[in-house]
């Protein structure tokens, strides 16, 4: 069997729910955020209107489109697709249902009947990179990023392709209390949405990082256990490691996760993006927003509705031009 | 690298539950056509549909999870395992979504006289976590969501996750339930046949929607040179061409075949028959007949479709569709393509028309879905 490649970042990108898509354009939500406008972004990252697109549509294109710009050179043709997301179209969804259901009946509207399907987002991902490659849509709940990631990586090692476009999406709905019907949170968690994308690549040159791997511990495993054999694994030297703790771990087993290993630092990109399934994919997609002073051991840690754990593992690399890691939409 | 032998397959379609009872059904060359009883629709008698007997199964969205488990218990029992022996298994799970449980939910309530503040439209992958855990499935869980190649796509994901050695043994499901939503979607659309499903036939209108449940166990064998079925390979590409319709001249169907023969290690000509997506819509069909035609020229092996027997079943056909194809090669015979009558000329191929022999050898599997994501699967019978 040939030796499995190893697999690089070249690129990153993240839109929050306000908007953002820079470090400096982050907002702390201490609430749920407005429905966000997407249509003047939308223009002014892709080139054009989406006219027939969906919200969830638009932000997988701005934060898609965004993490190609930040490539050092253009993507390829054979570059393959995988999006994650755990509640795919709501609000289409919605709207269809609607038409449609009792006490209609009535007829569904194509647009949205086309809209509502879960792989959409993936073909104008695709479509707007010019990508006639690889192009699965994962959805795994809590782990739909993961799993996307996780297929990524292990068709990279492979050999399969030498470049992926991964990311994740979701989209809120209003009400709040709807919307936790499918999407349970605590009272004090924010109820976000975004995207999150990573152009990864077999070759090293101008690599920003580098995607070492993910674990999954089965229901009722120990997370310290798993963040401690993680670092035992992948940490190299005295290399800085970051815990990104995913929205279903309680605060407190994120202070105790934190304590239990000395040197770990703890970001909390949720306090940017709000909860929802694949915010993974956004604070993975922040990583990049700045320059990493020294090599860093990042890992994202969170838990599905059944209990089991999944972790993700990157190195960040220490950045030798800090103008490189300057972002611009 | 291991081969993957298809070991086990399950099917709850509209000829009932089994695999054995699709099988009579094509045998009989009977499509599986029944009234829609379901719902009613605006349009109810101006379209041709494959629902299946939902009386042995819980009502509203319990009832997925039990129409899927059906078909898991034939395909386990079929591959002589029992549920502890998944437990380091893979589950994948290939679905356009979970609306119709949504709408099973909601109309349970409004017959009722509740109505529900919200649809019970859950997360997409909610059903596999569910079948994960009553099956007591520790291994990887995956479901695909890529409208009709969904479950063509698990398939591949599957296969993957065996030749890599990340799992011995893959449960594979698929499952799509009618509903009002696609059957008026599509309907708007324009892309319903009201005298079912045609595929590559002259007067061919569009599809005729099913509803279908199907299970395949996929496991890692020492070597290929054991007699039994094998999944050889398949690839998945995206055309760009339109979010609807494919590039008219075939190229990205042709290109989609071509990657999966690469990946069986096969040449074109090694293939003895093909299982075509055949949707009877008028561009799909003559996109992949040119696609066929193109790349295997004179060389062109029988090929067939079965959806006017067991109806598009969406992200479930590929699943659904493997099985009964495949029970059909085991039963000894390849089914013709119910629904073609005459020739189309633009098209200039003709699908198989009389009931052949099954013999040992390739097979080709072609799913093609909206947002241009196609899927073709290789196998081997034998």
């Amino acid at each position: 069997m040939a030796e499995a490649h190893s697999v690089y970042i070249h690129a990153a990108a993240a839109l929050g729910p306000c908007l953002d898509t820079t470090d400096a354009e982050r907002v702390v939500l201490t609430a749920d955020p407005p429905p966000a406008e997407l249509r003047e972004l939308t223009r002014k990252v892709v080139g054009a209107p989406l006219r027939q697109a969906s919200h969830l549509i638009e932000l997988a294109a701005i934060a898609s489109q965004l993490c190609l710009k930040r490539l050092p050179w253009p993507a390829p043709e054979n570059t393959a697709v995988y999006i994650g997301t755990g509640l795919a179209e709501v609000r289409k969804t919605h709207a269809v249902f609607y038409q449609v259901m009792p006490p209609g009946p009535g007829m569904a509207s194509p647009f949205d009947f086309i809209n509502a399907a879960n792989n959409m987002a993936a073909f104008y991902v695709a479509k707007l990179g010019n990508f006639r490659a690889r192009n699965l849509t994962v959805t795994q709940e809590e782990f739909s990023f993961e799993r996307a990631l996780q297929l990524a990586l292990a068709d990279l090692r492979a050999g399969g392709f030498h470049q992926a476009l991964v990311g994740g999406v979701d989209e809120n709905s209003q009400p709040r209390a709807n919307h936790l019907r499918r999407f349970p949170l605590r009272d004090n968690q924010v109820m976000g949405e975004g995207s999150g994308w990573l152009y990864l690549g077999t070759r090293r040159e101008q690599a920003r990082g580098e995607l070492l791997g993910l674990r999954q511990g089965a229901r009722g495993a120990d997370a310290a256990s798993l963040l401690a054999d993680a670092v035992r694994v992948w940490r190299q030297g005295g290399e800085s490691v970051v815990l990104l703790p995913g929205f279903r771990l309680e605060p407190d087993e994120t202070v105790r996760l934190a304590g239990a290993l000395p040197g770990l630092e703890t970001r909390d990109y949720l306090a940017h993006c709000g909860c929802f399934h694949t915010a993974a994919a956004f604070g993975l997609g922040t990583l990049l927003d700045h320059a990493a002073p020294q090599p860093t051991l990042v890992l994202h840690l969170n838990r599905d509705s059944a209990g089991a754990l999944m972790l993700v593992a990157l190195r960040l690399f220490a950045s030798t031009d800090s103008a490189s890691a300057r972002v611009t939409p | 690298m291991p081969a993957i032998g298809i070991r086990g397959l399950g099917l709850v379609t509209s000829y009932g539950i089994g695999v054995e009872r699709a099988v009579q059904g094509l045998r009989a060359g009977r499509p599986g056509i029944t009234p829609l009883t379901l719902f009613s629709l605006p349009f109810q008698d101006q379209i041709q549909v494959n629902q299946f007997d939902h009386a042995p199964f819980p009502p509203g969205e319990a009832g997925a999870p039990a129409i899927l488990e059906a078909a898991v218990r034939e395909a386990l029992a079929a591959a002589g395992l029992d549920a502890p022996d998944l437990r380091a298994a893979a589950l994948v799970v290939g679905t356009g979504g979970y609306l119709f449980a949504a709408e099973a939910e909601y109309r349970r309530h409004y017959v009722a006289g509740q109505l529900l503040p919200t649809p019970a439209l859950r997360a997409p992958g909610c059903f596999a976590q569910r079948i994960a855990r009553d099956l007591g499935i520790d291994g990887p869980v995956f479901t695909l969501s890529t409208a009709c190649s969904s479950s063509a796509n698990a398939l591949l994901v599957a296969a993957d996750l065996i030749r890599r050695g990340e799992v011995t043994r893959a449960l594979v499901l698929g499952i799509e339930g009618l509903s009002a939503v696609a059957l008026t979607g599509f309907q708007s659309l324009m892309l319903l046949d009201p005298q079912g499903c045609r595929p590559f036939d002259a007067q061919r209108r569009g599809m005729q929607l099913g509803e279908a449940a199907g299970a395949v166990l996929l496991e890692a064998e020492d070597d290929a040179t054991r007699t039994g079925d094998y999944l050889l390979g398949g690839a998945n590409l995206c055309d760009i061409h339109h979010i609807t319709s494919a590039t008219p001249d075939g190229s990205a169907m042709r290109a989609v075949m071509e990657m999966a023969l690469a990946d069986a290690g096969l040449r074109p000509e090694e293939i003895g028959v093909i299982k075509a997506h055949g949707t009877g819509s008028l561009d799909n069909d003559a996109a992949e007949a040119a696609a066929m035609r193109t790349l295997f020229g004179d060389a062109l092996p029988v090929f067939t479709g079965i959806k006017r027997y067991l109806g598009h079943t969406l992200g479930a056909c590929g699943v659904v569709e493997l099985a009964a194809f495949l029970g059909c090669l085991r039963a000894g015979f390849i089914p013709p393509t119910a629904g073609f009558s005459a020739a189309d000329p633009a098209l200039r191929v003709t699908p198989l028309t009389a009931f052949r022999p099954a013999t040992q050898g390739a097979v080709m599997l072609n799913t093609f879905g909206f947002g241009g994501n196609y899927a073709s699967l290789v196998i081997t019978h034998g």
